[in-house]
């Protein structure tokens, strides 16, 4: 974020809290008639209030509207001062998301500040097509947000980041659902049944409220249950850093608490509006008085952010799961979960291969550092162990990141000696497609040499041959034509010879019209005869897939002609779900032996350099299937 | 009869001319790449093209489509298509839908004269000239579904030469046998393998390849 932004975030928020004050002071002071107030409000301001708790318009004093705003102030400055303590932190946001919220947004029955949402109703007066109930639902859909904002900043503090997965669902869930719900409610109480043009009744219409704040108080519950499932799985080290946010939110419970159970009592039993403030007056007095409880827990968190940093109780945590060992896989999680940064990467230094690794063993580069990450090399640095990849507002926390790495060096050192071994694993499996390739290409080389060299040159041999042959007939040497006609006969079999020999090192077919017409060339030129059966769809596999599957069948055949005494074979071929697969069988003798054959071990390497399986079943008596699977994409 | 011979060796070039004018024909083009063929085809009038399936520039299978484009272009002219290797994949995709004026051979065919010649003149006069090793292949193929199986080997061989695009005459002389017999022959192979009877040489080669490509 540019400072501009913050700048620009920063103003904002001040300006709504100023605008907010001024509402609530011009509130008290109201110039009816004047320029202020003109709006008069449809049905006076009992709709307005709805059928909750309600405040009358005249009693509002000094002391209402501290209790009005104390809250949101406390949140926003609180905010304002976490965020330009610790920027990178999203927990000085929310504080201040939270703060606006209060002080603007319409919580549902209590009606927040019925105060700023007239003064922005009289700001927008000159546009009537912006009127009353849109400026009320988009003040409860902000009232709404704060909320949320509320339950996130309690499940992701003191990170700023959402740990858990269920965390991050439950609270963007939330952020649908709660706004939602304050639109439905607002709508409700705005909407005059007699404006829908249908004949509600009017508990159709208390229900209709009652609903979206069941949704509220449901949201609630379930925040405060994952604030408590945090508290209760966080161990002892997390709970006491925990522990001021902890017992500042249960005052916050009871601020909140009230307002929603006279919301859905009242809607549920009463039908008209007055009984319920009656019924349930001990409770809408506390409810009035409860917005002051909601200090203390911007107080709690900023005290929380400012003493302890990032959360060092994580860090015994680490140190507690680290005894009760950790395998290697679950050191980076761990290590991301103790410095709150899911994005956290540990690279291990192979010092055999001099590059940094991944636990899969593959080579990453170390990212340039920038504003974005940032990247710590642990250990003696002409020796660097291992290195941590992390967001750079970690950077703050050089002493936390310290003693997270101090805790995990011996989980590190043997966690690098295990990418070093996969590193080595994947080096050697590269190399071995490196050799089939290179091998495949040679192949490829030769066959073009003896075909543009020792195949053209005997061919044109064979030319001249004839044209001797003629000769000598044309000037009437018959036996010399006969002696030319022998070696012509010779070198046509050293020709075809010649010919079987390019053909097997590597077949052109393949190359140039693919796996399939390979496969049945090679199936037509079988002494047992072989069926062929199935397809690889319209596209052409990979050259060395292509060149592994060839070689599959070729050795088949060969071995089976050589060994079965089998009199037919079948090659079916398939390729589905990005598995191309070929199988060959015979119905010969059964009982070959993949160790023993050089040649279906070769195979075995050969499928296996581009990710293949092969699997050979070769029972006495009962024929040789040979399956090779390559995952083809 | 006029022939034009493509291939990229020139050495390969001459001693086929050489071998061709002393079997009678005459040899009006040669070129050593598909572009020189191309311009000798627009001068010259003949009635077979000779031309090898490596051709530059990538030397794969240049030969083939030029030999393939040539057949449309030229319905009248004769092509013969030459290879160190033959494929009956190959042979499909040239022959296409009509086996006339089209031949495939081995490269090294021409060793044996008289027959090297009787096919190029085949070729020529419309008929088609298939490698005895791609049609042993296709026979290969049917084989291992049983269908061959009930032919006599004097069957098989007629069914070979005919999938070949030899006349009945040249079958019979081939096989020293009448051409009553043949046509007997012929008779039974059709009903044994559920063949309708067709009509001329070149009807009779397309039935016969159809089937052997049959799956």
């Amino acid at each position: 974020m540019t400072a501009v932004q913050r700048r620009v975030i920063q103003a904002g928020v001040l300006a709504v809290v100023a605008l907010a004050c001024l509402a609530e002071v011009l509130y008290i002071f109201p110039i009816r008639g004047g320029i202020l107030w003109q709006l008069e409000l449809p049905g006076g301001p009992d709709v307005v209030l709805g059928s909750g708790f309600i405040r009358s318009f005249s009693l509002r004093q000094w002391p209402d509207v501290l209790v009005e705003i104390t809250p949101g102030l406390a949140f926003a400055f609180s905010g304002l001062i976490a965020w330009s303590v610790r920027p990178r932190n999203r927990v000085g946001l929310l504080m201040m998301g939270v703060g606006v919220g209060l002080l603007v947004g319409v919580q549902p029955g209590a009606k927040g500040s019925p105060a700023f949402s007239e003064l922005l109703a009289q700001i927008l007066s000159p546009w009537p097509a912006i009127d009353y109930p849109w400026v009320s639902i988009a003040l409860s859909i902000v009232g709404a947000l704060g909320v949320v904002m509320l339950i996130h900043l309690l499940l992701a503090f003191p990170g700023g980041r959402l740990v858990s997965g269920v965390d991050r669902a439950l609270v963007r869930s939330f952020y649908i659902l709660l706004p939602l719900a304050a639109v439905l409610g607002e709508a409700a109480m705005n909407v005059s049944p007699e404006a829908l043009g249908v004949a509600f009744s009017s508990n159709i219409f208390v229900y209709a409220n009652t609903v979206p704040n069941l949704i509220y108080l449901a949201c609630l519950v379930l925040g405060l249950a994952l604030v408590i499932r945090r508290w209760l799985l966080g161990g002892r080290a997390r709970r006491r850093s925990l522990a001021p946010v902890f017992w500042s939110v249960i005052p916050v419970v009871f601020a909140f608490l009230p307002w929603s159970v006279i919301e859905i009592a009242g809607g549920l039993s009463l039908k008209g509006k007055g009984s319920a403030a009656a019924l349930f007056d001990p409770l809408s007095t506390a409810a009035h008085l409860s917005p002051l409880l909601l200090i203390a827990l911007p107080v709690g968190f900023l005290i929380g952010l400012l003493r302890t940093g990032l959360d060092m109780s994580s860090i015994g945590d680490l140190v507690v799961r680290l005894s009760s060992g950790l395998t290697p896989d679950q050191l980076q999680p761990a290590l991301a979960r103790a410095l709150q940064d899911p994005s956290l990467r540990v690279l291990y230094w192979l010092p055999t291969l001099g590059f940094f690794a991944d636990l899969e063993g593959r080579r990453v580069e170390l990212p340039d550092p920038d504003s974005e990450r940032a990247v710590s090399v642990l250990g003696d640095p002409t020796a660097p162990v291992a290195a941590l990849v992390y967001e750079s507002s970690l950077v703050h926390e050089g002493q936390l990141l310290d003693t997270a790495a101090a805790a995990v060096n011996m989980a590190l050192e043997n966690a690098r000696l295990q990418v070093q071994l996969r590193a080595q694993l994947e080096e050697v499996r590269q190399s071995r497609v490196r050799l089939v390739e290179a091998a495949d290409s040679e192949r490829q080389r030769v066959e073009r040499d003896l075909h543009d060299g020792a195949q053209q040159q005997l061919v044109t041999l064979l030319l001249s041959m004839q044209a001797a042959k003629a000769e000598a007939l044309k000037q009437g040497d018959r036996r010399v034509a006969e002696l030319i006609d022998a070696n012509i006969s010779a070198l046509r079999e050293a020709l075809d010879e010649l010919r079987e020999l390019a053909r097997g090192i590597h077949p052109t077919i393949l190359s140039q019209a693919g796996l399939m017409p390979a496969i049945q060339s090679l199936a037509d030129r079988s002494p047992i005869p072989v069926d062929v059966k199935g397809a690889f769809g319209d596209t052409r596999l990979a050259p060395p897939i292509e060149a592994a599957l060839y070689f599959v069948v070729a050795e088949a055949i060969t071995n089976a002609v050589k060994h079965s005494k089998g009199k037919r074979m079948r090659v079916q071929v398939g390729r589905n779900l990005g598995l191309a697969t070929i199988e060959v069988s015979d119905d010969g003798v059964g009982g070959a032996d993949v160790s023993r054959g050089s040649g279906l071990l070769g195979l075995t390497d050969r499928v296996a350099a581009v990710g293949g399986r092969l699997v050979v079943t070769s029972d006495a008596g009962k024929g040789t299937t040979i399956n090779a699977e390559v995952p083809c994409g | 009869m006029r022939v034009i011979v493509a291939d990229d060796s020139l050495l390969f070039r001459e001693g086929l001319t050489r071998v061709l004018e002393g079997a009678g024909f005459e040899v009006v083009g040669q070129a050593s790449n598909v572009a020189e063929l191309d311009r000798i085809l627009a001068q010259e009038n003949a009635s077979v093209v000779i031309l090898d399936i490596r051709m530059p520039p990538t030397q794969t299978d240049e030969g083939l489509v030029a030999a393939k484009r040539i057949r449309r272009q030229h319905p009248e002219m004769g092509v013969l298509l030459l290879s160190q290797y033959v494929e009956s994949h190959h042979a499909f995709e040239l022959l296409g839908e009509s086996p006339d004026h089209v031949g495939y051979l081995l490269k090294d065919r021409f060793a044996d004269l008289n027959e090297f010649a009787d096919a190029v003149r085949r070729v020529g006069n419309g008929g088609s000239a298939l490698d005895p090793l791609v049609v042993s292949q296709l026979m290969g193929r049917k084989r291992s579904r049983d269908l061959i199986e009930d032919l006599t080997d004097r069957e098989r061989s007629v069914l070979e030469l005919m999938a070949q695009g030899r006349s009945n005459d040249a079958i019979a002389s081939a096989l020293k046998i009448s051409p009553k017999t043949l046509e007997a022959h012929i008779g039974t192979i059709y009903s044994k393998l559920g063949l309708e009877p067709s009509g001329g040489d070149h009807r009779r080669v397309l039935a016969v390849l159809n089937y052997l490509r049959s799956s």
